[in-house]
C-alpha cells in the first residue's frame, strides 16, 4: 500500500502536472491541446509499432545508462561522463563489429559487447585514477572526457573507421553476424532485454549482496562506513565507477549493434545526460529506472508524433520532462524539511 | 520563442478538399535556421498550397530517429518523403526496401536505389561566385569558412569558395573549420570569433542553425562581412551580409512533387546548378554600394562561363567539385 502511494505521489502526480503544463502551453500558443495529447499518446503507445519501434527503442539506452549512473550514485560518486563512455563503447564495438563477418553470431555479438564494455571502463579509468591518487573530483574529469570522446568519434568516422568509399563521415555497417536480432516487423532489438536483465541484476545487488550493501553504506556516509564496518570507501567507489563506465560502454555497443548498425558522428542526442535525470527520478532504484526510462522514451517518441501529426514542435515536450523533474525535486526538499524538523534534536555531532 | 512556435505550427494543417496526395519532410535540424531546413520547410508549404497536398514535417537529428521518421511516414502511406540531407542515404535505402510504394527524395543524395532518388545541388557553383567577391574585397587577404558536419556537400561548398577567392586574388589565405554539428550556434560564434582574431574579414558558413552564430560574431566586429548559405540570408544581418549562395529549395521540391503527383516521375539523378536557376548567388541590395562594379563584373563573367560550361567548378553528374587551380 505504501509503495502504491509512493508510486502515485512520486510518479503519477508529477507526470500529470507535466502534462497539464504542456496543455497550458499549447493552449496559450493557439494549438489544440487535445489533438497534441492524442498525438503524444498514439506516438508512444498508440500501436504495437509505436510501442516497440519508437518508445522501447528510445528507452533502451536511457535504461542502460540510467542503471550505470545509479550504480555509482548509490555509492556517492557522480559519473557525468556516460555520454563519453557510451561513445567510447560505440567506437570499440564498431571496430570489432566490422571485422567479425566470418564469425557465428553467438560469438560475434558477445565480442562486440565485450569491446564496448572494455572501452567504457577504460574511458572512466583515468578519472578513477585521478580521484584515487590526487583527489580530483570525478564530476569534472568524467564530464570533460565527454568532449574528448566526441572528438574521437569525429576523427574515427573520417579516419580509421571511415566507410570504404571514403565519402560519408560514418563507418562501414557492422557485419550481419554482429547486428542484434530484431523482434519481427519492428525495430526493437535484443538490447532492450539486456536492459531489463541488468535492472534485475542491479536490484539483486542492492537488495541481497554484501558488495551492494557496502556500497550503499559508503554512499550514506563514507566515514561512518569506515568507522563502523571498516569499509574502504575509495576502493569500493573506484570499482563502482569502473562498472558504471562499463555499463555505459555496453550501452554504446548495443546502440550501434541494434539500431544504427554503424558509427555516426551524431550517434547520441545526449542519452548520457538524459539518463542522469532518468536515474535520479527513480532515486537510483534499478526497477524504478526501467519505469522512468520508459517514461522518457515514451515522451520523446510521442514528441515526434506530435510534430508529425499535429504540427506541434517536438521541443514542446521538454516542458513535461522539466515539470516532472522540478515537481519531484520540490517534493524531496519538502520531505527533507519535514524530516529535519522532527529528527533534528537527535542529531549528535561526532568528532 | 512563442512567435517561433506559432510559425512552426502552421505546417500540418490538412490540404485542400482533396488531401489524398501526402508529402512529408524529415529535416536533420530545426526549421528555424533561416537556411537549409527553413528553405525545405518553405518548399513543403509551397507543395501544400500549390498542389493541395496534405503535408507533415518532423525533425530527426540522430541516425536512429531519422530511420524511425522515414519508416513511420512510409508505413502511413505517404506518396513522397523528402529526406533532407546527405546523411539520410543509408536509412532511406533500408526503409525503401520495405516500402517500395513511397518515393524518398534525398536532397544532396548521391545515388538512385529503387525509389530512393537524389537531388544533387551544385551549391559550389554559387559559393565559387561568393568566393570571388570575398577574394576581391578582403583587406587582410584572409577568408574563413565554418561548416557544420563535414559532409561532402559542406566540404565541397568550402573548396569552391576558396577556389573562387583564389581565382581573383592568389594571395588569399583560406581557413575552414567544422563544428561537428548543425545546431550549436554558440560553437559557430566561437569558431567565427577565433577566425576574426586571426585576421579573417570575410566569412562564409554552411552550418544551418549553428551558422547563425557566425552572423552574430560578424555583427560584433566592424569591417567583417559574411556570406549566407542555402537561402538568401541578407535579412539575418543586413549590415554584414554581402551576398548569399542560394538553393531555391521550394522550386526544386515543387517540381519533383508535381511529377510524382501526375504519375510521370521516373527515378533518376537530378542535378541542379547555376544553369537551372535553382542555384544562384544573390547579392544583398542593402550593401550593393560596398561591392565595386568591376567585382560584380567578375562575378557575372564567371557565372556566364559556368553556365556555358567554359568554366567547370563542379562535375555536372556527381556534383563533385573539380580540384585544381583556376
Amino acid at each position: 500500500m505504501n509503495r502504491l502511494r509512493q508510486f502515485g505521489v512520486g510518479f503519477l502526480l508529477p507526470l500529470a502536472l507535466g502534462l497539464a503544463a504542456l496543455s497550458l502551453l499549447l493552449w496559450g500558443l493557439d494549438y489544440d491541446p487535445s489533438a497534441g495529447l492524442r498525438a503524444l499518446w498514439s506516438g508512444a503507445f498508440g500501436s504495437w509499432y509505436a510501442l516497440t519501434s519508437a518508445t522501447l527503442v528510445r528507452a533502451t539506452p536511457l535504461i542502460i545508462l540510467g542503471l550505470g549512473f545509479a550504480l555509482a550514485f548509490r555509492g556517492g560518486a557522480l559519473n557525468i561522463g556516460m555520454e563519453g563512455q557510451f561513445l567510447a563503447g560505440a567506437i570499440a564495438a564498431t571496430w570489432v563489429g566490422v571485422r567479425v563477418g566470418a564469425w557465428h553470431p553467438l560469438l560475434a555479438v558477445p565480442a562486440v559487447w565485450a569491446a564496448g564494455i572494455l572501452a567504457g571502463a577504460l574511458w572512466v579509468l583515468v578519472p578513477v585514477l585521478l580521484k584515487l591518487r590526487l583527489g580530483v573530483l570525478e564530476v569534472i574529469t568524467t564530464l570533460l572526457l565527454n568532449f574528448v570522446a566526441e572528438a574521437v568519434v569525429s576523427y574515427m568516422v573520417q579516419g580509421p573507421l571511415q566507410e570504404v568509399s571514403r565519402v560519408y563521415p560514418q563507418s562501414d555497417p557492422l557485419a550481419l553476424a554482429a547486428q542484434l536480432p530484431l523482434l519481427g516487423g519492428t525495430r526493437l532489438h535484443l538490447g532492450f532485454a539486456v536492459g531489463l536483465v541488468l535492472a534485475g541484476v542491479g536490484a539483486l545487488i542492492f537488495a541481497r549482496s554484501v558488495w551492494g550493501f557496502k556500497l550503499k553504506a559508503v554512499g550514506a556516509g563514507p566515514r561512518a562506513a569506515w568507522m563502523s564496518g571498516r569499509i574502504p570507501s575509495a576502493r569500493l567507489l573506484a570499482g563502482a565507477l569502473l562498472i558504471s563506465g562499463a555499463i555505459a560502454g555496453l550501452g554504446g555497443a548495443i546502440e550501434v549493434g541494434g539500431v544504427t548498425h554503424a558509427l555516426f558522428q551524431n550517434l547520441s542526442p545526449g542519452y548520457g545526460f538524459t539518463a542522469i535525470a532518468v536515474a535520479l527520478l527513480a532515486r537510483g532504484d534499478p526497477i524504478g529506472i526501467v519505469g522512468t526510462g520508459l517514461l522518457f522514451g515514451a515522451l520523446e517518441a510521442g514528441a515526434s508524433a506530435m510534430q508529425r501529426d499535429a504540427g506541434i514542435p517536438s521541443v514542446a515536450v521538454s516542458i513535461v520532462q522539466a515539470t516532472v523533474i522540478i515537481v519531484i525535486l520540490l517534493g524531496d526538499v519538502a520531505a527533507r524539511r519535514r524530516r529535519t524538523l522532527t529528527v533534528a534534536p537527535e542529531v549528535i555531532e561526532v568528532e | 520563442m512563442g512567435a517561433l512556435l506559432v510559425f512552426l505550427g502552421c505546417g500540418a494543417s490538412p490540404g485542400g478538399p482533396d488531401g489524398s496526395f501526402r508529402v512529408a519532410l524529415v529535416t536533420p535540424g530545426s526549421i528555424a535556421d533561416a537556411s537549409w531546413n527553413a528553405g525545405a520547410y518553405q518548399g513543403l508549404l509551397l507543395i501544400r498550397d500549390s498542389l493541395r497536398a496534405q503535408v507533415s514535417q518532423v525533425e530527426a537529428r540522430t541516425p536512429s530517429d531519422q530511420e524511425e521518421a522515414l519508416r513511420t511516414y512510409a508505413a502511413q502511406g505517404y506518396a513522397l518523403v523528402f529526406a533532407h540531407g546527405f546523411e539520410f542515404q543509408d536509412a532511406a535505402e533500408r526503409v525503401a526496401a520495405d516500402y517500395p510504394e513511397t518515393i524518398i527524395v534525398i536532397t544532396s543524395g548521391q545515388r538512385v536505389t529503387g525509389n530512393v532518388v537524389p537531388l544533387i545541388f551544385r551549391l559550389s557553383e554559387a559559393t565559387y561566385l561568393a568566393g570571388i567577391v570575398a577574394g576581391s574585397l578582403t583587406k587582410t587577404n584572409k577568408i574563413g569558412y565554418v561548416g557544420g558536419i563535414e559532409l561532402p556537400p559542406v566540404r565541397m561548398a568550402y573548396e569552391a569558395w576558396s577556389q573562387g577567392a583564389k581565382s581573383v586574388n592568389p594571395q588569399v589565405e583560406s581557413r575552414g573549420t567544422y563544428l561537428n554539428n548543425f545546431d550549436d550556434a554558440v560553437a559557430g560564434r566561437e569558431a567565427a570569433l577565433a577566425m576574426i582574431r586571426l585576421g579573417v574579414d570575410m566569412l562564409h558558413h554552411n552550418a544551418d542553425a549553428a551558422g547563425l552564430g557566425v552572423f552574430q560574431a560578424a555583427k560584433e566586429h566592424r569591417g567583417v562581412y559574411v556570406f549566407g548559405s542555402n537561402a538568401d540570408q541578407s535579412d539575418v544581418a543586413p549590415e554584414q551580409v554581402l551576398g548569399s549562395a542560394v538553393i531555391d529549395l521550394p522550386g526544386a521540391f515543387l517540381a519533383v512533387s508535381q511529377e510524382v503527383l501526375e504519375g510521370r516521375f521516373i527515378p533518376r539523378v537530378e542535378s541542379f546548378g547555376l544553369e537551372s536557376g535553382v542555384i544562384k548567388y544573390v547579392a544583398n541590395p542593402a550593401l550593393a554600394s560596398r561591392v565595386p562594379a568591376d567585382v560584380m563584373a567578375l562575378v557575372q563573367e564567371a557565372e556566364t562561363a559556368i553556365i556555358s560550361g567554359a568554366l567547370q567548378v563542379a562535375d555536372r553528374e556527381t556534383g563533385r567539385v573539380i580540384p585544381g587551380k583556376r
